[in-house]
């Protein structure tokens, strides 16, 4: 077992406390993978954005939040979208602030600003998301892992800022 | 690239790069209408794109709840009157 440290996190122990309720499902990575550097300066390069947080357009079918292993598909997101025109479907964490003001778990007006003022190249036409509760993690990484992956590079985003929520 | 609240998990499934916030779960990019602040999260988590000195790296931001919760209170306030 690695040893982990919690540094000071609001909810200490999360892993074994969610890995005592759902025996299995979560991840213990052995090694780390090479780490890649940016192919040009950020102020040239396309930022993609994935997160975990059940974040969709308004009127796209909902993440099935109630399935007994969970729901292994994404939706897009238009990195261009309001707020408002964006809706949460995900169950498993505290949603008051984001319901007030999205930006405090999908910041997509922060990289809108961001890119408008070039720190970065640009964003990728769309973000990613989808939602947390995945049971299985071995389907999560054959499935939805390798799926986003590639229409994360589809979008030729050249980093990705990922948010587990 | 990874914001986490959760420091133990993110040591085991061991993205390249990390920063860690102590906030509460769903608030990774800190509170309500409180822009600088997040910003300040995102804009950390990209230097370290390039400052990263090894993979598995996790970088703690010195940012604390309590006072960033203050601070957007006084944000919300100030925006109302």
């Amino acid at each position: 077992m690695t040893a982990t440290s919690d540094g000071g996190q609001l909810r200490p122990g999360l892993w074994h406390t969610v890995n005592e309720r759902y025996p299995g499902s979560m991840i213990t990575k052995s090694d780390t993978v090479p780490l890649a550097r940016l192919r040009r300066p950020l102020a040239e390069s396309r930022l993609s954005f994935v997160s975990t947080a059940g974040v969709q357009p308004t009127g796209t079918l909902p993440f099935d939040v109630v399935h007994p292993v969970g729901d292994y598909s994404f939706r897009r997101v238009p990195s261009g979208a309001a707020p408002a025109d964006l809706e949460i479907h995900q169950l498993k964490y505290p949603t008051d602030g984001a319901h007030r003001d999205l930006n405090v778990i999908f910041p997509i007006e922060r990289l809108q600003e961001l890119a408008r003022e070039g720190v970065v190249g640009g964003l990728t036409d769309n973000f990613f998301s989808f939602i947390g509760y995945n049971m299985d993690p071995d389907l999560l990484e054959r499935t939805l892992a390798e799926e986003l992956a590639q229409a994360v590079a589809d979008e030729q985003a050249d980093l990705a800022l990922l948010s587990p929520a | 690239m990874s914001v986490t609240v959760a420091r133990d998990v993110t040591e085991r499934v061991k993205p390249p790069r990390a920063v860690f916030v102590p906030f509460r779960m769903g608030h990774h990019f800190g509170v309500p209408f409180h822009s600088k602040g997040q910003r300040l999260v995102i804009t950390a988590a990209l230097d370290l794109i390039s400052g990263a000195t090894h993979s598995g790296q996790i970088l703690d931001l010195p940012m604390r709840w309590a006072e960033l919760r203050r601070e957007g209170v006084d944000i919300e306030r100030r925006t109302a009157g």
